[in-house]
């Protein structure tokens, strides 16, 4: 027992603010259930939308530049 | 022109957090699609106003969520529910032998109010600090502790954990002591 208590003591109450850490069922839950939203592909709609805004701003700076 | 593509490469990385925050909050990935495109080009209009060396994920979680409240002010609430989240309010029945399925988990995460939901999932989930996420709330530090506390009790309400060993606050105390010696 008091060997339970020490090996409690040592690292747990560093974790003073973090009630949802590594023992916590609700804190894996909820980091399992937000990775597994993470781990889905990126659409390309995005990477498309993010090359079409980059051309954009290119042509742009251009379009400044020759004035 | 190298700048423009730092902030493009950050944008790309910042969109799974993004498109999972966005779910999270809209329990609906089509809708959370269009909330990300929004965020997106909204954040390449303003990226003048981004300071670089500060933190871009957080920036960009702001974003995300203002333009969340502003279309649903916009839509005046309806149908957040088309995914069946009422019915889910009414029944979560964890397994019986103890493990939390995911969908469980899910259902329950879903009877939060938004508030208590977005900080459950700033904190736990996406990796921000207290800080930071109060700053992506637009409230004060306190608030977001607060709505984390609630949100933790009430899904261990939902869930029907218990005998884990945390309860709210006194969770350090009572792991000190030791629960499963006292049990």
């Amino acid at each position: 027992m008091t060997e339970q208590k020490s090996a409690a003591a040592g690292p747990k109450s560093r974790r003073g603010d973090d009630p949802l850490g590594a023992n916590s069922e609700i804190g894996k839950k909820l980091r399992e259930y937000y990775d597994g939203l993470m781990a889905d592909d990126v659409p390309d709609r995005f990477t498309d939308l993010l090359s079409k805004l980059e051309r954009a701003e290119a042509s742009k700076d251009k379009d400044g530049n020759a004035q | 022109m190298s700048d423009a593509s730092t902030f493009k490469t950050g944008l790309l990385g910042a969109i799974p957090s993004l498109r999972a925050f966005a779910v999270s909050l809209s329990h609906n990935s089509d809708k959370a699609d269009d909330l990300v495109q929004e965020t997106l080009v909204k954040a390449w209009d303003k990226q003048s106003s981004f300071q670089p060396g500060t933190n871009l994920k957080a920036w960009l979680f702001t974003i995300l969520r203002n333009e969340f409240y502003s279309q649903m002010r916009k839509r005046g609430r309806e149908v957040q529910d088309s995914e069946g989240t009422m019915t889910a309010r009414l029944a979560v029945h964890p397994s019986q032998h103890g493990t939390l399925d995911l969908k469980d988990f899910r259902a329950a995460l879903d009877t939060l109010p938004e508030d208590q939901r977005e900080a459950i999932i700033l904190i736990g989930a996406s990796g921000f600090s207290y800080e930071e996420a109060a700053e992506i709330c637009g409230c004060a530090v306190g608030t977001i502790k607060s709505r984390v506390s609630r949100a933790r009790v009430r899904l261990q309400e939902v869930l029907s954990i218990d005998g884990e060993g945390e309860f709210g606050p006194d969770a350090i105390a009572s792991q000190v002591l030791g629960s499963g010696a006292a049990a």
